[in-house]
């Protein structure tokens, strides 16, 4: 069964190379069949592979498929070949299945937009062939192809409505940001084929060890650059201004890209390369601090926005921050739990928002909404369930069981301290509060003027129903496979996950501390939704009161803008850079660029002079030719 | 193993010609030609497949025929049958006898293949002559038209005038080795150990006129614009693939054995040569409006890329003359292909003008142009930039970093005018509906079946290249 791996990422290519060869001819329901089939049909094999992988692990526990190779040059060997381990096996896994699910719900979604209904399929298939292409990639090479494949796709998709000019906008910041961090990422690659003489992961990895110090300058160079471009791509500081933007795409793109794969990719690096950055312990260490930066900043600017989508958008930023903490105390496992989690609760919390917005028109500011719970009844059980998961509600949902484990390893591991936990534990409070002020403002309430404007307002249709009820579903259960010690202990997926990725140690802080720390965690969960429910539910207006305090004003718009980056980072690169181009435009190099084109012109004049059309003049030339050629063969 | 049947493609591709003249004289019909040309270059090449692991006979003195040479009849008569495609939908739309076009045709390409199977200067010369004779005829098959008529005089002195240097460096290589025989002169230059005499060296001289002059390299490459436009467009591209790749392969063959590029200076010479041929063709094919014109220098510079590699002679070199010449063949039989088919009765697609907004009617045909044009150009996943990368590996192997550097810098000249195609057929069409009328005519089924298939061998070969070389390294292996 393991020799279809490659039917994985060749599925969702046909349905792109099917969907723009012959997609603006076929109707609405066979782009349908193609675009979600295949990605379908990829989750089937994905499915088929993982079982057999399961039944009969492979020796070394991973499996390589060369296709064929490219080209073979001096050492330079870049092969189309896939790697299977436990860690690509989970993180193909979730882009299948819930790229699948995301699919099936766009059918419904998209079929009210009036043009670009296969361009949108198109798109998505070829974002899932580049991704799985980045998470299967056997060589960094290969990597690099998935990795700008995601990119290119996400600038597509972002400016999908490109008509409207602030979206293309958007998806040209979303472009150019992440584009900072390739740079460093490219760099990366560079230095180690230099250095190590092969792009090939398995062998890079192998070499690394032997050739570079624990805590020397090369190694620390290369997993900086190798964090550069994770930065950029999970837009974690300082590279985190582009994803709020990137809202500007459809509802289903921000599920897919923006929540549930393309932004894990750098998480997806960091563990794929994780022996460079256990060689420095320094890079390492920036990794945590990193993460729970951003997970505070992103939480605080998630409190203030108005726009739903923003909200998520925020919140996917610090869950990220949250598995980049793991990754920099070393709990592999742990981020990659995480980021399957918060897959399944992100995917189903934009979805939910995408239903929410097209029944009202949409409409995506929450002040407009409210007492959507009795109109969309269905839609709201889900979006509570996901929000659950996100605030990670103790026991019943699996978010909790995830962020749990990455708030108790930030404490209990070796690199982790108090201040890592600390900061962990303020985030899921913050987390807990955003999430259900979201929860409140939507479904709770009087209806807004607007809400009752709309009424009756339908459910949406089966096609979204599905992707939601399963999504609930798993946010749900899918915690049961790895439990703490302190409630039955069950390691299914990091025991899983170990045959692939570095087992994690922690200090084995006592039993009692551990569930001390449970018991705090979730505290900060119901502790955060109390808070929201005496602010906005029972005492209504005591928002409004904060609001209008003077440093409360500050604070909002600073948050509401994101900390500012925006404005930073216009004064600080853009104007800049305008300026410098605007003072420049006449300069030396532009003068040397107009020399050559100027040159070659002329040198075309005077070479075309020699056609005359004269067959003697030719003939003339022969002879002169041959003179000269006979007598440098001699002279020489 | 009966030696004489190994002889059996070639014997095939002779008859072939006489096989139409009987046929014509009794029944004339421009489809029975077509099919009789098929044919006759489909069945040497069943054969090859039978014959290709069989050991090589020697055919002393005339011919050899081995892997190498198998090989190379097999990509010609393969072009060949691309021509004849293209050919029928061609003279279909015009007046007059047309059957004796694929006579011609198909005895080029007999001449072709004894090219690259002679062992020997006697078959060298005949394969030449029965090559650039019927070159003669075909250029100047539309005789009724001015051009045409002009092109083929032109082609008849200048050929004419090259092959009588080829005659006397050969004359004077046997006055100084004593042989005509390859394999011979290969013995015979490994005895001596003193300096060249000037006899020789001279005869060298002449020989690479000649060769330079069905190349079409800088400075015998004056020709080439006048006669490429003149001629009718499928003549153009088997001038331009069949005639040049024969060239090509006798080259090399004869530079392993006859010692051609052991000498200093003549890999001096050949390197001035190919530098020339890189810019001037690239500079004249700058700002030139018409498209049969442009691929004739862009032509020009190819064949300086190529002999980069042929310089490098190292076994590299020959893999990589023969691969880059395999993507040569696809890519510019695609694009005279298209030239072809989009012409209609009243005027040929042949000026660039005509292409412009090309893509918002017939999306799939510019964009397969537009491969086409980035495979000359050398953009990767395309066949070109394979072929252009084994050239640039043989240089630096052979530590030719002077003349990769220089064809690198001539490539990024060539890039300009290849993109100006391309972005011209993205422009909105003009307003003037009279103006480009090629784009109406719709494409016979045989027309479309051979350009995909070529585009899609274009990005075959330049994603997964591994077979297409082994096959080639099979070959060339058994030259030296």
């Amino acid at each position: 069964m393991l020799e279809l791996l490659w039917l994985i990422p060749a599925f969702p290519l046909a349905g792109f190379v099917a969907l723009t060869l012959v997609g603006s001819r076929l109707s609405r329901p066979e782009v349908a069949y193609v675009g979600a089939g295949s990605v379908g049909l990829s989750a089937v094999v994905t499915l088929l592979v993982g079982l057999s992988f399961m039944a009969a692990p492979p020796a070394g526990g991973s499996f390589v498929q060369t296709l064929w190779v490219w080209v073979d040059v001096a050492g330079f060997r870049p092969a189309f070949a896939f790697h299977l381990d436990a860690l690509s096996l989970t993180m193909i896994f979730v882009v299948t299945f819930v790229g699948f699910l995301i699919h099936l719900y766009s059918v419904e979604y998209m079929m009210e937009e009036e043009e670009g209904y296969s361009r949108f399929f198109a798109y998505m298939n070829l974002f899932v062939c580049a991704m799985l292409t980045l998470l299967l990639a056997d060589n960094l090479m290969l990597l690099l192809l998935g990795w700008e494949g995601v990119g290119l796709c996400s600038y597509l998709l972002i400016g999908f409505f490109y008509k409207d000019e602030a979206n293309s906008q958007a998806a040209s910041k979303a472009f150019i940001v992440t584009r900072v961090g390739d740079t460093a990422m490219l760099m990366a690659l560079f230095l180690l084929f230099a250095e190590l003489g092969t792009l090939d992961i398995q062998a890079l990895l192998e070499r690394a060890g032997q050739q570079f110090q624990p805590g020397s300058g090369m190694a620390t160079a290369v997993a900086l650059l190798l964090l550069g471009g994770a930065v950029g791509k999970s837009a974690q500081l300082p590279l985190q201004t582009w994803l709020p933007d990137a809202m500007a795409g459809p509802t289903p793109v921000s599920a897919l890209i923006h929540a549930a794969t393309m932004v894990t990719a750098g998480v997806y690096l960091i563990a794929r390369t994780h022996v460079l950055f256990t060689l420095a312990p320094a890079v390492l260490t920036l990794v945590a601090v990193i993460g729970t930066l951003t997970l505070l900043m992103a939480g605080f600017a998630a409190l203030v926005q108005s726009d739903i989508k923003r909200v998520l958008a925020y919140s996917t930023i610090s869950q990220i921050g949250y598995m980049f903490l793991a990754l920099g105390v070393g709990a592999w496992s742990a981020a990659l739990f995480h980021f399957m989690i918060h897959a399944f609760f992100k995917a189903l919390l934009f979805l939910g928002a995408g239903a929410v917005i097209m029944s009202l028109h949409h409409e995506q500011d929450m002040y407009r909404m409210g007492g959507l719970r009795r109109q969309m009844p269905f839609t709201f059980w889900c979006f509570l369930i996901g929000s659950g998961a996100l605030a990670a509600v103790p026991v019943v949902t699996a978010g909790f069981y995830s962020k749990d484990l990455i708030i108790w390893n930030a404490y209990n591991s070796e690199i982790g301290g108090v201040w890592l936990w600390a900061g962990a534990l303020a985030g899921a409070l913050l987390t807990s509060v955003y999430t259900f002020r979201m929860v409140f403002l939507t479904f709770y309430r009087e209806a807004t003027e607007w809400v009752r404007h709309l009424m009756p307002i339908h459910e949406p249709g089966p096609c979204v129903r599905i992707p939601l009820g399963v999504l609930a579903v798993l946010s749900v259960a899918a915690g049961v496979i790895e439990l703490p010690h302190t409630m039955g202990s069950l390691t299914l997926f990091s025991g899983f996950l170990n045959t692939a990725l570095p087992e994690y140690h922690g200090v084995h802080a006592s039993y009692g501390t551990e569930l001390l720390f449970e018991l705090l965690a979730a505290a900060a969960s119901l502790g955060g939704i109390w808070l929201v429910w005496t602010l906005v539910m029972a005492s209504p207006g005591s928002m409004e009161r904060i609001a209008a305090q003077p440093w409360a004003r500050g604070l909002e718009r600073l948050w509401f803008s994101g900390w500012g980056f925006d404005a930073l980072y216009d004064a600080l690169f853009v104007k800049p850079w305008l300026w410098c181009a605007k003072v420049n435009k006449d300069d030396f190099i532009d003068f040397f660029y107009r020399a050559v084109a100027f040159i070659t012109e002329t040198l075309h004049f005077v070479a075309s002079m020699t056609q005359t059309g004269a067959v003697r003049w030719y003939a003339t030339g022969i002879a002169v030719g041959a003179v000269v050629t006979v007598g440098l063969v001699i002279i020489l | 193993m009966n030696p004489f049947s190994a002889l059996t493609p070639i014997v095939l591709l002779g008859l072939t010609p006489l096989v139409l003249m009987l046929v014509i004289s009794f029944h004339r019909s421009h489809r029975l030609a077509v099919v009789i040309s098929l044919v006759g270059m489909a069945l040497p090449l069943a054969l090859l497949a039978g014959t290709a692991t069989s050991a090589a006979p020697p055919l002393a003195p005339l011919l050899i025929i081995d892997g190498y040479a198998l090989f190379y009849i097999g990509l010609l008569s393969t072009a060949t049958m691309v021509v004849v495609v293209l050919s029928y939908g061609f003279l279909e739309r015009v007046p007059g006898n047309r059957e004796e076009f694929y006579l011609l045709l198909t005895l080029a390409t007999f001449g072709c293949a004894v090219l690259t199977a002679s062992n020997h200067f006697i078959s060298f010369f005949l394969g030449l002559e029965i090559l650039s004779v019927s070159l003669y005829g075909l250029v100047a098959y539309l005789r009724t038209t001015r051009t045409a008529l002009e092109s083929g005089i032109k082609y008849l002195i200048l050929a004419a005038a090259s092959a009588a240097f080829l005659l006397f460096g050969m004359a004077l290589i046997y006055a100084d080795l004593g042989t005509m025989d390859f394999t011979a002169m290969t013995s015979v230059l490994a005895a001596k150990t003193r300096e060249p005499s000037v006899l020789l060296l001279g005869g060298f001289g002449m020989v690479i006129i000649g060769a330079g002059f069905k190349l079409a390299v800088v400075p015998f490459h004056m020709w080439a614009p006048d006669v490429y436009q003149g001629a009718p467009t499928p003549v153009t591209a088997y001038l331009t693939t069949v005639s040049k790749g024969a060239m090509v392969a006798l080259l090399l063959r004869y530079g392993q054995y006859g010692g051609l590029l052991d000498y200093d200076s003549v890999a001096s010479v050949l390197a001035v040569i190919a530098v020339l041929s890189m810019f001037l063709g690239n500079l004249l094919a700058l700002l030139q409006d018409n498209l049969k014109r442009l691929l004739a220098y862009s032509s020009i510079a190819h064949l300086g890329y190529l002999l980069v590699a042929v310089i490098a002679a190292s076994r590299e070199g020959s893999h990589a003359v023969t691969f880059y010449l395999v993507a040569y063949f696809i890519t510019s039989l695609g694009i005279f292909g298209i030239i072809t088919a989009l012409s209609d009765e009243r005027k040929e697609a042949d000026e660039i003008s005509d292409y412009r907004g090309l893509f918002w009617r017939r999306p799939w045909v510019s964009g397969a142009l537009s491969l086409m044009l980035f495979s000359l150009a050398g953009i990767p996943l395309t066949a070109g930039f394979v072929g252009k990368f084994y050239v640039l590996t043989a240089g630096v192997l052979s530590d030719l970093w002077a003349l990769v550097i220089l064809l690198v810098v001539s490539s990024v000249i060539g890039l300009y005018y290849y993109l100006r195609i391309i972005i011209t057929m993205y422009l909105s069409a003009p307003e003037d509906p009279s103006s480009p009328l090629s784009a109406t005519r719709r494409f016979s089924l045989p027309e479309g079946l051979v350009l995909a298939g070529l585009t899609v061998l274009l990005i075959w070969f330049g994603i997964y290249p591994a077979p297409l070389l082994s096959a080639i390294q099979a070959a060339v292996g058994s030259l030296a």
